[in-house]
């Protein structure tokens, strides 16, 4: 091979350094140690890492913590994603028709997407507080009672979840207005003189091709909801009493709390391929049933 | 029918109006709590509008912990990831989208791949990395870590493939090199895209928590969040001090709705590629 033929060949691959040099030490080097780990029990402080084999995974398995996780975070996904993705699609098709001031309407919606997670949730824990909070002085307002927001097991996941759901419903709306604009009218006013109703025009023409932005908003709503963190960080810190322990949280708990690290690395895998098998699943599902324009 | 669709309009006009005011309520609420005193914030039922507005809660937040340094530190960091990321972006952008060579399909499928993994998940193996490297509680950590992001690669290449593959091929007769084709064609003819990925990776950085938490323990390496949070553990989680902790979150805040005002345009596009780049 002659030399410029030897550059050139390697150019490609210079351009491509950049990216892949940082990818593999922080995403792939450390994926596979997860893995490795997970066979291993560790402490983190002794120099001795002990292979256990799959003794971390049959402990996980016959936990019941592991379970009651598995469960918070199962109702977590669901009670956040399907508000998010209904609430988000309801409020554009509203807002899609012409509408003074819809602009300000969208900023006002769309910011508390913006702002830090961490800053919110504190907003909301004082907004929860049981004693003096604004949420129960509007249930009192309303002859209700009090509730333990954040305090009681029974609420406290919906506590959570609010402020999940307030925090991306604009963000969702600003997706679904996208897509139905690029609905195109003809087709609604086909169906129009068809005699299609309003319901009809919506579930037979609308819907089909705004698949591909619920589909969207469903993976990555569904990804980012097992990777909450921040607010229950701020607002619960997994309890009281697991009710608000996700997956995600008991993996921080068991690897940084108690360095449980053999545990930690198994639920760690656990979650990995979760979300690798939703995002596979997304994609054989949008293959079948989603119409790109 | 027009007083009929004008009732409705008006319908819808008042829907909107309480529902925006719904959302941006906890924003209000946060300023306005600010504002008073530990007194009133604790009176119940809580009132609407401090008696008497104590703008000094502000400067007293600001002075309490270093805010100054907090953000200076967000914003620092975050702005050197929006650089690397786009330098890197565009570079793997452009060899998957205008370079032939064999491993495409496997770097290609390596960041398909790598989209799938939550980050949060490796943590701490990631953890384990940078103490080995020796980047914990480093600006270096805190950059380097986050420096390359799939989501922007995916935007990137999703941009140029809709470049005209003339423009790239007038340039390759001219005898420009890779480097000049990237910089001084494919960029400029994409900058919004690049616009968006700076916008998105600017707030996500700026906003980022769990991980510069764990890889900091220096106070003095803490961006906001982490530094707000602290401030709110230590200072007044048994309520001595709930409007500076208003305050100190509006602050904050305040940074990012100040860019999202200016750049709203930019961010509402956004939505258009980053749903148009989920189809690639």
């Amino acid at each position: 091979m002659t030399r410029s033929k030897l550059i050139s060949g390697l150019r490609p691959v210079l351009f491509t350094l950049p990216a892949m040099i940082p990818f593999a030490v922080f995403w792939l080097a450390p994926l596979l140690y997860v893995l490795y780990l997970s066979f291993t029990e560790w402490d983190f402080m002794s120099p001795e890492k002990t292979f256990v084999g799959w003794e971390n995974y049959t402990d996980l398995l016959s936990n019941p913590a592991f379970y009651k996780a598995l469960r918070v975070t199962v109702l977590f996904c669901l009670g956040s994603v399907l508000p998010v993705i209904l609430l988000g699609l309801g409020l554009a098709l509203i807002m899609n028709k012409k509408l003074k001031g819809s602009a300000l309407y969208q900023v006002l919606l769309f910011s508390p997407w913006v702002t830090p997670t961490v800053a919110v949730s504190i907003v909301w824990s004082w907004i929860y507080q049981p004693e003096a909070g604004l949420a129960n002085a509007v249930l009192n307002f309303f002859g209700l009672d009090s509730i333990g927001w954040l305090q009681d097991p029974k609420w406290a996941l919906t506590g959570v979840l609010l402020v999940t759901i307030w925090k991306s419903v604009g963000w969702a709306m600003i997706f679904y207005l996208v897509a139905l604009r690029n609905v195109p009218s003809d087709l609604l006013e086909a169906g129009e003189l068809d005699g299609a109703s309003p319901v009809q025009k919506f579930l037979r023409i609308t819907w089909p091709l705004i698949s591909p932005t619920t589909l969207f908003l469903f993976v990555v709503q569904l990804v980012s909801a097992l990777q909450a963190y921040d607010q229950i960080n701020v607002l619960t810190q997994g309890g009281p009493s697991g009710s608000t322990r996700t997956l995600l949280y008991l993996y921080y708990q068991s690897a940084f709390e108690s360095f449980q690290i053999g545990e930690a690395s198994s639920v760690a895998v656990v979650l990995v391929l979760i979300c690798m098998l939703l995002s596979v699943l997304s994609f054989g599902i949008s293959k079948r049933t989603t119409h790109y324009q | 029918m027009p007083i009929f669709s004008r009732i409705s309009g008006l319908v819808h006009q008042i829907f909107f109006a309480a529902l925006a005011l719904l959302m941006a309520f906890p924003f209000y609420w946060m300023v306005t709590s600010a504002l008073k005193t530990n007194d009133e914030i604790w009176r119940s039922p809580p009132t609407l509008w401090p008696e008497v507005p104590l703008w000094g809660n502000f400067a007293a937040a600001w002075n309490e912990a270093p805010f100054a340094r907090y953000m200076g530190n967000s914003i620092f960091v975050a702005v050197s990831i929006v650089l690397l990321q786009s330098i890197n972006s565009g570079m793997m952008a452009y060899a998957l989208t205008h370079m032939k060579f064999r491993l495409k399909g496997v770097f290609a499928g390596v960041i398909l791949f790598g989209y799938m993994v939550p980050a949060t998940a490796v943590y701490l193996p990631g953890y384990l990395v940078l103490s080995e490297l020796h980047l914990l509680n480093s600006y270096a950590g805190l950059i380097l870590s986050n420096c390359v992001s799939i989501f922007s690669i995916f935007l990137i290449r999703q941009a140029f493939l809709q470049v005209s593959h003339e423009l790239v091929e007038a340039g390759e007769v001219d005898g420009a090199s890779h480097m000049r084709i990237l910089w001084t064609i494919l960029v400029p003819v994409t900058r919004s895209s690049f616009a968006v990925l700076a916008l998105i990776t600017f707030i996500d950085q700026y906003n980022n928590y769990f991980w510069p938490m764990l890889i900091t323990k220096d106070p003095s390496l803490q961006l906001v969040s982490a530094g707000l949070r602290s401030f709110f553990v230590e200072g007044g989680a048994y309520g001595l001090k709930w409007p500076l902790i208003m305050a100190a979150s509006a602050f904050t805040i305040a940074p990012l709705l100040l860019v999202f005002l200016l750049a709203q345009k930019t961010i509402m596009q956004s939505v258009n590629m980053t749903a148009g780049s989920s189809k690639g």
